[in-house]
């Protein structure tokens, strides 16, 4: 374990591209095979990241399940509003519906898409369906202007789950989950679609720093 | 011959070669009018214009064709080059101008006319010519497969299809740069007409082209990088202007009769904007869209002209001797919440409508019927094409020039399925072919028309039917919200042999 770490001052960008290459093998991305086991995984990952939490049932045998924002009180409040009655900036977001239902859903979008809004932030329809290895805008197929998904989506903790893992939630998404017409009102939010809340300084890097940080240390 | 507005008309047998040079000098714009009117259509056409300047087509040679009025070639130049131009009151700009005016000098055809566009290009960054709506061939279309390099010339030869009467209009199509472009002045508008129109020639015609701008203090046009926060809404949206023109002007005024009926048409050149017409106090009769007239009048009281449209609206004269009115903006939302303008509720005046003091008149009768538009057949589909859109993407990709998105065989017919999957309005644009929408959200049309661009409104499925009838080769489709298209929100249809 020591040496592997040892080994791997590598770029982070080619970490980034040899991950998403190796991942090509494994996940369910068209003309790739869906096994019951990949959704299986899936559908565990969505159960352990409680991503009902948000976007509907209390689990999958319940109406709802991941058919996003049904009622007004599954909005969320962002901004100091939170604390502050009427204060500005306030934005309400909403849990959009995660099934694959083509007009309301995730239908239209491909599991690539989904790859890149777990890994990135980036919302699915207003991303190009396109490999990305960087995590810079404007490099390696990121973009330039990139348009992150509305808080509280804490993608920026889950982007640190393994390739693997996201494109099986992909999969799952897609293939697993019945559609469910059901259309979630647009999330409010300021132009720049929170890219500048979401930069390095304010939720860190991906890939994370090589271990050991200056915070950290070997055993 | 010179009439009293100092413009010259031709005779109809008038043969007149083009000379050598730049006929279309940048300080002498001149009118021409073809045989269709002689004089009388001169003056209408003046008046129609109001305070934009206005070149026709600059010559032709008659030939005797058997039967009906005789075939001509229209031969003019456009020249394309940096000028400085007052476009809003009481600021000099710099600007790209079509032989030096903004809007460029508009063409007037006529069915049947065989065009040539000697377009040369003085800017310093390539560009094309594209004849919006004009079924033509495709490499006469102006895409961006073909640009025109700085000091290059380019000929544009094509022919005007028959039954294809109506209003079009002509701006830059170079990739990445077609807002830009337009933005600093480049778009101007054809009328072609037709021998039979069914409306009466003695309607006075108004030509009304829709524009919006945005400027600096210094007068220079606000044109905004995109990696900046003010260039990211522009963007999003689209880049909408503060000062809105109409024919190059700030609210002009336009004169009617009370009891006349005057024939409008209305153009949006604008690159982003959408506008709700409605005419304070008035109805309008609806007559015509992108490609020419319906198959009958429609009352209405509003109509929305989103971007690149055109529509023609006969304007009854039912208020009295001395009233005035006011063509407005009605809001409308098409914005998506992030970036939606904080006035966007506030109407917008355009332009004003003044009553002469001449007692009334009497009104012309409006044909019931104007003209026929046979359905395209549906059993003939072959192919049923769906289109995604979503914010500045088209089935999830965005342009790329050497990709063919869709592939059709000539004589093909084919219904298009845009689906808009988000929260902003996206007026799709296909070139180089009319078609008619057959329903939106599974809700039929109310009524056939010829449209070369259908706005799919947020969350909204259309579906329009076409027909390859000519003209193989590469042909663009895309958001004409100029800013969309240029971020890639666009595709190639290739038609095949």
């Amino acid at each position: 374990m020591r040496s592997w770490i040892a080994s791997a001052p590598c770029s982070a960008a080619l970490v980034v591209a040899l991950a998403l290459t190796a991942s090509e093998t494994l996940g369910a991305q068209p003309g790739n095979r869906v096994t019951e086991q990949q959704l299986l995984r899936g559908r565990q990952a969505v159960l352990e990241h409680a991503c009902n939490g948000c976007h509907g049932g209390a689990d999958p045998s319940f109406d709802g399940w991941l058919a996003g924002m049904k009622t007004p009180e599954q909005e969320f409040l962002v901004g100091p509003c939170l604390f502050t009655p009427g204060a500005q900036p306030c934005f309400r977001t909403r849990p959009r519906n995660l099934t694959p239902d083509n007009a309301t859903g995730l239908g239209r979008f491909t599991e690539r898409q989904i790859f890149n809004a777990l890994r990135f932030g980036l919302r699915p329809g207003e991303t190009p369906d396109v490999e990305i290895t960087s995590s810079e805008p404007g490099k390696g197929n990121f973009p330039a202007n990139p348009k992150y998904l509305a808080p509280p989506m804490p993608w920026p903790a889950w982007r640190y789950m393994s390739d693997q893992q996201i494109w099986d939630i992909a999969a799952y998404l897609k293939y697993a989950v019945k559609p469910v017409a059901n259309r979630v009102a647009d999330s409010d939010g300021p132009p720049d679609f929170w890219a500048s809340e979401y930069t390095a300084a304010k939720i860190g890097r991906y890939p994370a720093p090589s271990f050991p940080t200056a915070n950290e240390k070997r055993p | 011959m010179t009439d009293d507005l100092g413009l010259m008309t031709l005779d109809r047998r008038l043969v007149m070669p083009v000379p050598d040079g730049d006929p279309l000098g940048v300080t002498q714009p001149s009118v021409y009018c073809g045989p269709a009117g002689g004089i009388a259509f001169c003056h209408m056409l003046t008046r129609a214009l109001g305070v934009l300047p206005l070149v026709g087509a600059l010559g032709w040679w008659l030939s005797d064709a058997p039967g009906g009025l005789p075939e001509r070639t229209v031969e003019l130049t456009l020249t394309a080059a940096p000028a400085r131009l007052t476009l809003k009151p009481g600021t000099v700009s710099d600007v790209f101008a079509y032989n030096g005016q903004v809007p460029g000098p508009t063409l007037e055809l006529r069915e049947g006319d065989r065009v040539v566009v000697h377009f040369r290009n003085q800017l310093p960054e390539p560009s094309t010519i594209h004849w919006h709506g004009l079924h033509i061939p495709a490499t006469a279309d102006g895409a961006p497969f073909h640009p025109v390099a700085p000091g290059a010339q380019h000929d544009y030869v094509f022919t005007i299809p028959r039954g294809s009467a109506g209003t079009y209009w002509y701006h830059p199509h170079p990739h990445h740069r077609t807002g830009h472009q337009v933005a600093k002045g480049l778009y101007g508008v054809i009328i072609v007409r037709a021998d039979d129109d069914p409306l009466p020639r003695s309607l006075t015609e108004q030509l009304i082209v829709l524009s919006d701008n945005r400027f600096l203090g210094d007068g220079s046009i606000d044109l905004t990088d995109p990696l900046t926060p003010p260039g990211r809404i522009d963007a999003e949206n689209g880049r909408e202007g503060d000062v809105l023109f109409v024919n190059g002007a700030v609210m002009p005024t336009l004169s009617i009769r009370a009891g006349e009926v005057q024939r409008w048409r209305i153009v949006n050149a604008s690159a982003a904007r959408m506008y709700r017409l409605s005419l304070r106090g008035h109805g309008l009769v609806h007559v015509g869209n992108d490609g020419g007239l319906f198959e009958r009048p429609v009352d209405v009281n509003e109509i929305l002209l989103t971007v690149g449209e055109r529509v023609e609206v006969l304007v009854r004269g039912t208020g009295s001797p001395g009233d005035r009115t006011v063509l407005e903006a009605l809001p409308y939302d098409r914005y998506i919440p992030q970036t939606r303008p904080t006035d966007w509720q506030s109407p917008r005046e355009l332009l004003a409508l003044q009553y002469s003091n001449e007692p009334r008149m009497n009104a012309p009768a409006i044909p019931a019927t104007l003209r026929p538009i046979p359905p395209i057949d549906t059993t003939a589909v072959t192919a049923r094409r769906l289109m995604v859109l979503t914010q500045h993407l088209i089935n999830g990709k965005a342009m790329d020039m050497d990709r063919v998105d869709v592939r059709g065989p000539l004589g093909a017919t084919e219904i298009w399925e845009i689906e808009n999957l988000v929260g902003m309005d996206h007026p799709f644009h296909l070139h180089g072919f009319q078609f008619q929408v057959l329903d939106r959200n599974g809700v039929p049309e109310p009524f056939r028309s010829w449209k070369d661009v259908v706005n799919v409104r947020r969350h909204e499925t259309a579906r329009f039917i076409v027909r390859y009838d000519d003209f193989p080769g590469r042909w663009m489709f895309h958001c004409h919200i100029l800013d969309h298209e240029d971020h890639g929100m666009m595709g190639v249809l290739e038609i095949t042999r």
